[in-house]
């Protein structure tokens, strides 16, 4: 017990303090692409201790929920994060349909943001709460496809038994498939352009364009956390991390997850922003894949 | 103390309440409320274990023995109806007085008497031609319920449509009973499941009770009638009055043997009923008409564990069946709760502003801080939101059609799609209700109305937070209610009595400790931010220096790229007036998602039918001389017949 315990505060710890790393490291593969010197790879550190040294500016229409909603949905993400095993280690809290538990508390997290974006009452984020629970919509039809692919797979619903094999024949599908439900619900370009400075054309960063202070701090730092647990599952449904020994497992969880923020950084170094009617369509063929992978899961393996 | 006793008491309460309704409105609530508490006195001991309770007497009502049943499928609806009969009557105390509505006040205290009894008495007749009595008994004062506000012309619409689908509902349910008793020759019920000849009755009762559960195309009399009623009767309606349609289903798929078949319908209509009912509740920008379709949407989610149940009952008693089944009884009881709180909420946004058009209000929760938070609460239950209860019920399903699916068997192929209906079903539920509880009580005020609005009073206060504590403990501690769902699942399906639970013990350790994370993280970070100081100013708006509250995010606005993708059967129906002229006076726009099953679909067969019964009616125009003609026509027929005959 007291083991589980040190277990799952050790696990926590790992998400919160490497979670920021990772767009630090897109922001330098981008800048090395284009020939740059580029932010520091922890600048994301050094943005979260300032931001939550400051004092809060908030708008006069702003009710309670304008904190409390940031707050929630990042417990959500840490939640759904803690849910997620780390390799061969489960963490003391797995059961039976586990995995839909941290889908919802994903979407317990968007609930939250669009929430208290829509708290400014202003137009532009009411665009930005609009496009992501929109999106959303697809981008999570993807994810339980890619969820009853991993299922089928490995005939369970428990994370750290779906989780432990490769993805099999549709390996490949999946991965693609998942790897732009990553983006979508990150918001990362094709979908989304974090870098941009024109509201109309952002969905998340519009949404958090009224916050400040701490609370912006931990909407970003929940951003990061999010960004490395799809990373994380990414890896681990497309890799059987989960049947390496620890060390091992360790090694390749890593180089996983670096292999996808790598690649994160490359498609918005290589990639435009799609425009928005399109959208939709790439979030389909995310779906398609997925299917795919899931009907290829239910061919290839024995009855 | 005995059920029977109890039912009687409340059965007494209620008839003294149709008596008393008319003078004494406290007298009226204190009988409905003691016959709701011995209501749900009967019901909780039969769901704790106490056995079925059968009473049978020789003495004819209507030509038929009495014969009253409470097992605990029907104690799981009973204690439905008594908590939601009892906490609307609360509501309607502060929302509907004689003061405010000296004419339809008195009416609508005897005819929410009436309903419970009617209710009631669905509930526990054993017997086919008792039910239908009761069925009609409590369809008509749902009427009359609907139309307290008859003076309006879209009430009267609402109401006369409800009652010509209930009728037809009712049809479906005069056949299937009086088939059933030609064949067992009785119109006693019971558990009938030996009998295969009696499989094909199923589809009759499906449709019957489809039309009253709002299955989705049968659905078109809902919106209507949810939008239009009283918010308390909307909310008992949504929350009670369709589940019966649930019950049905429910106790004669229990009964009756299942056609082949009839799993891939219920399972598909399910699925089909909850991704359209959310898509036509996303698309509404009247607050109770996006919950009404909300409700044909959580219907849905019902119909595809009922669905799974009856996949898994014919593949070999499946334990993934008994799990769809335990989510499809579980959030029987989470919808009411949590929609019966969000018609609450509504109730008290339109007492408190006069209108249910999203867009014109707006600003809310500083007016009415009580209201905007409960909504909150039932909008986040209702998205399935851990670790509120929506979420407990859909996990249950989910599983289900997991574990359905993994079994590798044929019924994974309607598993698998209809997870990932589900899947698609609950991101839109998720948008729905961020898109109705943000652009009604978030935000500035968009017109006078809601700047004036005013909280609601504790007789309307009161019932929404005992509501929402009930969501909070079923999310929280799902594991209480566990073994009520098992006994209601064995009574379903005698088969399924024991198995291996699912992780519910763990579930709610996780939500609690979850609930208690959430609830410490938002407190630290307002501490967080209480101690380094607010700073309070407009909103930032990208720079723009006057915006004014008609700028912000509408309704309509909000949901437009989700809808898109459903335009083969979701359309908008557009008016608009552009500003014209060098100085121009008025400009509109109004958009209106079209009612597509009614309106392109129903509207014109009627339309169809009317006009060739108004042709065949130009046969009747009073002329004396040619209905004479008429008669010598129709004799020289028969005349010219019985000749021929004659020659033969």
């Amino acid at each position: 017990m007291m083991m589980a315990v040190l277990e799952s505060l050790v696990r926590m710890l790992v998400w919160l303090l490497l979670a920021p790393l990772l767009p630090g490291i897109i922001n330098k593969v981008k800048a090395w692409v284009a020939g740059r010197r580029g932010p520091p790879v922890l600048q994301l550190y050094y943005d979260l201790a300032r931001l939550w040294q400051k004092s809060v500016v908030m708008s006069t229409l702003a009710s309670p929920g304008f904190i409390a909603g940031p707050a929630v949905a990042w417990v959500g993400v840490a939640g759904a994060a803690l849910l997620l095993p780390l390799g061969p280690s489960s963490g003391g809290l797995s059961f039976h349909g586990d995995v839909l538990l941290m889908v919802y508390l994903l979407a317990v997290a968007r609930f939250c943001t669009a929430w208290a974006a829509l708290e400014t009452g202003s137009a532009f984020e009411g665009m930005g709460a609009a496009r992501e629970v929109s999106y959303a919509v697809l981008a999570e039809v993807s994810l339980i496809t890619a969820v009853l692919t991993l299922a089928v797979q490995s005939g369970s619903v428990t994370l750290v038994t779906m989780l432990a094999p490769s993805a099999g024949p549709g390996a490949v599908l999946l991965a693609a498939g998942l790897f732009a439900v990553l983006l979508a619900e990150n918001s990362r370009v094709p979908f989304d352009d974090p870098n941009t400075h024109l509201e109309l054309t952002m969905i998340h960063e519009v949404m958090v364009l009224d916050h400040s202070g701490p609370p912006l701090a931990v909407i970003l730092h929940g951003a990061s956390m999010k960004l490395l647990l799809f990373a994380v599952l990414l890896t681990q449904a497309v890799l059987p991390v989960g049947q390496q020994t620890p060390f091992a497992a360790a090694a390749l969880l890593a180089a996983g997850v670096l292999a996808v923020t790598v690649g994160v950084g490359l498609v918005e170094s290589l990639l435009a922003r799609f425009a928005f009617r399109r959208v939709p369509l790439l979030l389909t063929t995310a779906f398609l894949l997925c299917l795919f992978a899931l009907l290829l899961a239910w061919k290839g393996g024995a009855a | 103390m005995n059920p029977g006793v109890l039912l009687a008491i409340a059965a007494g309460g209620f008839a003294l309440g149709v008596a008393g309704a008319h003078r004494f409105p406290r007298v009226w609530l204190a009988l409905v409320l003691a016959g709701t508490i011995a209501l749900l006195g009967a019901a909780v001991p039969v769901l704790l274990g106490g056995g079925e309770w059968q009473w049978r007497s020789d003495f004819p009502v209507a030509g038929q023995p009495l014969h009253l049943r409470l097992d605990a499928i029907s104690a799981l609806f009973l204690a439905l109806v008594a908590v939601l009969g009892g906490s609307g009557a609360i509501y309607a105390h502060g929302y509907w007085p004689d003061r405010d509505y000296p004419r339809s006040a008195a009416p609508g205290r005897r005819w929410w008497t009436a309903l419970l009894l009617g209710l009631m008495a669905v509930l526990l007749a054993s017997n086919g031609l008792h039910f239908l009595i009761a069925w009609e008994l409590f369809a008509v004062s749902g009427y009359f319920l609907i139309t307290l506000e008859r003076r309006r012309r879209e009430v009267r619409f609402a109401g006369w449509l409800y009652l010509v689908a209930s009728h037809a509902g009712t049809m479906g349910l005069f056949a299937f009973f009086a088939a059933l008793a030609a064949h067992t020759g009785s119109w006693d019920l019971g558990p009938m499941r030996d009998q295969p000849a009696l499989a094909p009755l199923l589809w009759l009762a499906l449709f019957g009770f489809g039309v009253k559960a709002g299955v989705f195309p049968l659905h078109i009399w809902l919106p209507s009638a949810h939008a239009n009623a009283p918010s308390h009767v909307s909310a008992v309606f949504s929350g009670v009055a369709i589940k019966m349609g649930i019950y049905g289903m429910l106790r004669f798929s229990g009964w009756l043997p299942t056609p082949s078949g009839a799993a891939w319908v219920v399972i598909a209509l399910g699925a089909v009923s909850a991704l359209l009912g959310i898509a036509f509740a996303f698309a509404q920008n009247d607050l109770k008409r996006l919950l009404a379709y909300s409700s044909v949407e959580n219907i849905g989610v019902i119909l595809i564990g009922l669905g799974g149940a009856l996949l898994g009952a014919t593949h070999a008693d499946a334990p993934w069946g008994r799990l769809a089944l335990a989510g499809a009884l579980l959030h029987v009881w989470n919808h009411g709760l949590f929609k019966a709180l969000l018609f609450f909420g509504a109730g008290s946004v339109l007492h408190a502003t006069g209108t249910r058009e999203m867009s014109r209000l707006g600003g809310l929760w500083r007016t009415m801080p009580w209201t905007a938070a409960l909504f909150a609460l039932g909008a986040m239950a209702v998205s399935a939101l851990p670790p509120l209860n929506g979420f407990v019920s859909e996990w249950l399903v989910y599983l289900g059609l997991f574990d359905a699916t993994i079994s590798r068997g044929p019924a994974a192929w309607a598993a698998m799609p209809a997870a990932i209906m589900l899947a698609m079903t609950g991101a839109l539920a998720l948008a729905t209700f961020v898109k109705a509880g943000a652009i009604v009580f978030l935000g500035a005020p968009r017109t006078k109305a809601a700047v004036h609005a005013h909280e609601s009073g504790w007789w309307m206060r009161a019932p929404m937070l005992g509501l929402g504590a009930l969501c909070a403990v079923l999310g929280l501690a799902p594991i209480l209610v566990w073994p009520i769902i098992v006994r209601a699942a064995a009574t379903w399906d005698p088969a399924w009595t024991g198995g291996e639970a699912p992780a519910l013990l763990t579930l709610s350790g996780v939500h609690v400790a979850l609930a208690v994370v959430l609830g410490t993280a938002g407190l630290a970070l307002w501490a967080r931010v209480r101690a380094l100081g607010v700073r309070r100013g407009p909103t930032w708006d990208c720079g723009y220096a006057v915006p004014s509250p008609r700028m912000q995010y509408t309704s309509g606005a909000f949901a437009e790229v989700a809808l898109h993708w459903f335009s083969p059967v979701l359309r908008f129906e557009r008016t608009v007036q552009r500003p014209r002229a060098l100085f121009p006076q008025r400009a509109l726009h109004v958009e209106r998602a079209v009612e597509t099953v009614l309106e392109r679909v129903i509207g014109p067969i009627a339309g169809g039918v009317l006009r060739v019964s108004s042709l065949v009616r130009q046969l009747q125009h009073g002329r004396l001389q040619l209905y004479i003609v008429y008669v010598v026509v129709g004799l020289a027929g028969l005349g010219t017949l019985v000749f021929l005959e004659g020659l033969r």
